[in-house]
């Protein structure tokens, strides 16, 4: 992409001037500035769906005051965090402190560089994809001890102490979980990854139910595999129910403690990255990335009256019983049929590879890790380095290897 | 095999969780509480008993005076058990034309202070009935919230509340006329007791010269044993012009029993309106937080400045 850009730059008569290597640094940072706008914006977003999802969640209205159904409240938020007061602690350690939330906030939004977003724009199509994006993740933990060493608070070593010890325990899972997936396809390239997951399948290689080929229907393995990923990443970035680091009842805002105004914003900005960063590898990894559901115009046809037809029974006999039908599931799968019986360009695109679809599975687990956080109570110290050590941890190995047993026998690979 | 049982158990419980919490992400808006500044319960309508239907057919909240058919007569303040109602007024000059009320009568009490204290106010509804011109009435508005801290004027003594916005001012009549009304009444007030105060010196020095002259005479009477008619007269006319020295203005008058009044009109034993015998007690009664120690009793300031009215009235 950065290529197409720098040569896009030069196609222009008046830019055409500029050397070849000036272009290409102009498009680095003209991508490199995107990236940060795409993660700015989408944190801006993600709160205000959070506190809309909690507030639905927990029966209450959540933001409903600033602009129409409070829409502008986390602009407004965002306006107060700039102008709030820049403190640092008088006894902090002042480099450190300094530098922990940039340390954070860049490790979070340059792992971006090697996400796909559809299968022509990414930033850097790497060949070790996969390798770049978990290995550099990790650098957050270095910001988080940085910024909690330096706060010369209690809590805030505390919370950096858990941070560290949870991060470490829960990339072993998760790195093993994703070497499954390495396994079977044979390459960390992510493009590589998502472009084997195309096309329709049977449902675990011998169940005629037809599934698109994503991984998470490959095999009873990446089935639990995808789960146990999600577990682990859940954990990874310090998301409810693994928030010890910075739980509340326990330490006041763990590492964030003596951070406010933009410094904290920035914490703010890299948790949301974090967790879009999960969704992003999620749907990469285990649900097909850009690949649509639907292989064929007649997929998307069939796919969506099946899908209402669900939603028909869905309304009839769930909601039916509650006082008040909710009937938009149903009135959107319909219109969405219709469109698809009738408009046969619509079901094509529906049918074609594109961002539409990655945003799509992207959206639904992040409101899947919102789900979670507002129903989960959150882990003990002693029950957390038990799920991970004695339950994920095993689980992943097993999944590794049955993953190895499973492509043997269905015949993808021959010894 | 626990460790099996334990996984089980820990996934179901998280579904059910999930499934719970999916429950209530779907139908929100059916469980969600009223929006209040937004949407307010619609006011119940029921009848209490009291008046026409149509009326009186609603709630007892907020009491409202129409100030113009305010005649100053006080039975409202005498009829409030709990003293919530001070009225302040002074008498119409002669040529002055404060106005009619809706039933025709002529206001002759200029009414500079008319204030309720809603944080005292008991909701009884015993004010409404003893107005003679149906002024003071009970409204179904219960919202007792304002947007503006406005500064009303109250008493200091009725501020050690700090509740000024429970403090209802119904008199439209500015506190500058109001002080000006106030001070003229002293003014006049002084006068008086100047006039009085100069008749009883007056008296004092007849007197003095009466029994001057008594002793005088009586040198005189001892020898000649004569008694002079016009002395005598003298006397007799003296003896009534001799009155008590003038109280100062403000002496500890008892308050004002709004008890009796009250009762007469309901009959129930009104223990609940029994007042303080003693307004000196009452501050003990109150909450510990007053920093005004023993300060003066505002229905005994009233009712000072009431008497000084009557008075000059």
């Amino acid at each position: 992409m950065i290529q197409l850009l720098a040569n896009w730059i030069l196609s222009f008569d008046m830019l055409s001037g500029m050397g070849a290597s000036v272009a290409w640094g102009l498009s680095l940072f003209i991508v490199a500035a995107l990236i940060f706008v795409f993660v700015a914006v989408n944190a801006i977003v993600l709160v205000y769906i959070e506190r809309k999802v909690s507030a639905f969640m927990q029966v209450r209205l959540g933001p409903m005051r600033v602009g129409k159904y409070g829409t502008l409240q986390t602009v407004a938020d965002a306006l107060k965090l700039l102008q709030k007061e820049d403190i640092i602690p008088k006894m902090a350690d002042k480099v450190l402190f300094v530098v922990g939330p940039w340390v954070i906030l860049v490790a979070s939004v340059v792992t971006f560089a090697a996400i796909p977003f559809s299968d022509t724009l990414l930033a850097a199509n790497m060949n070790i994809g996969l390798f770049y994006v978990v290995s550099i993740s990790s650098i957050v933990v270095l910001g988080i001890v940085m910024a909690g060493w330096a706060s010369n608070n209690k809590w805030s070593l505390y919370g950096a102490m858990r941070s560290a010890a949870q991060i470490i325990s829960y990339e072993i899972p998760v790195g093993i979980t994703l070497i499954a997936v390495v396994a079977v396809v044979g390459s960390l390239n992510l493009q590589t990854i998502i472009e084997a997951q195309g096309g329709t399948g049977n449902l675990f290689h011998w169940i005629p139910i037809p599934l698109p080929n994503w991984f998470i229907f490959h095999s009873p393995f990446l089935f639990m595999a995808a789960f146990v990923y999600l577990i682990g990443a859940t954990a990874e970035i310090n998301r409810v129910p693994f928030d010890i680091p910075e739980s509340e009842s326990e330490l006041v805002a763990g590492f964030m403690t003596e951070f406010s105004g933009l410094r904290w914003a920035l914490f703010f900005l890299s948790e949301y990255a974090n967790a879009t960063l999960v969704a992003f590898l999620v749907s990469i990894v285990f649900l097909g990335g850009w690949q649509s559901p639907f292989s064929s115009y007649q997929g998307t046809q069939i796919g969506f009256s099946i899908i209402t037809i669900f939603a028909l029974f869905w309304t009839i006999f769930v909601q039916g019983k509650t006082k008040r039908l909710s009937v938009y599931p149903l009135g959107l799968s319909l219109v969405i049929t219709i469109a698809a019986w009738l408009f046969p360009g619509f079901a094509i695109w529906m049918a074609s590879p594109g961002i539409f679809w990655m945003l799509m599975k992207v959206a639904g687990i992040i409101f899947l890790l919102m789900w979670f956080r507002w129903t989960f109570p959150r882990l003990r110290v002693d029950q957390l380095m038990y799920l991970s050590w004695k339950v994920i941890l095993p689980l992943s190995l097993i999944n590794l290897m049955g993953v190895a047993i499973w492509m043997w026998l269905t015949g993808e690979i021959q010894f | 095999m626990s460790y099996f049982s334990n996984i089980t158990n820990a996934i179901t419980t998280l579904v059910d969780g999930m499934k719970v919490t999916m429950g209530y992400f779907v139908r929100a808006r059916e469980h969600v509480t009223l929006q209040y500044p937004d949407e307010v319960w619609p006011i119940p309508t029921r009848n209490i008993g009291v008046g026409e239907l149509d009326s009186y057919n609603t709630i007892r909240s907020k009491l409202v005076v129409d100030f113009e058919d305010c005649i100053g007569c006080k039975a409202c303040e005498r009829a409030c058990p709990v003293d919530c109602i001070h009225i302040e007024t002074f008498k119409a000059g002669p040529e002055e034309d404060i106005g009619t009320t809706k039933n025709g009568t002529k206001i002759k009490l200029r009414v500079t202070s008319f204030t309720i204290d809603m944080s005292e106010c008991m909701f009884c509804d015993l004010c409404t009935p003893p107005c003679p011109e149906d002024c003071i009435r009970m409204t179904p508005d219960y919202q007792f919230v304002s947007n503006d801290n406005v500064k009303l004027d109250v008493t200091p003594e009725e501020r050690w509340r700090d509740r000024g916005h429970l403090i209802y001012q119904f008199s439209k009549v500015s506190p500058e006329e109001r002080a000006q009304r106030g001070a003229e009444a002293e003014k006049e007030a002084a006068a008086k007791a100047a006039a009085l105060e100069a008749k009883r010196i007056a008296a004092e020095k007849a007197a003095a010269a009466k029994a001057a002259e008594e002793a005088a005479q009586k040198e005189v009477t001892e020898e000649t044993q004569e008694v002079n008619p016009s002395q005598n007269m003298v006397e007799a006319a003296a003896a009534p012009e001799v009155t008590p020295p003038q109280a100062p203005p403000g002496p500890p008058t008892q308050a004002k029993p709004p008890v009796e009044a009250g009762m007469e009109r309901v009959d129930l034993p009104m223990e609940t309106s029994a007042v303080p015998e003693n307004p000196v007690d009452k501050p003990v009664e109150k909450p510990a937080f007053t920093e005004t120690p023993a300060e003066p009793e505002t229905s005994t300031d009233t009712n000072d400045a009431s008497k000084g009215e009557t008075e000059n009235g």
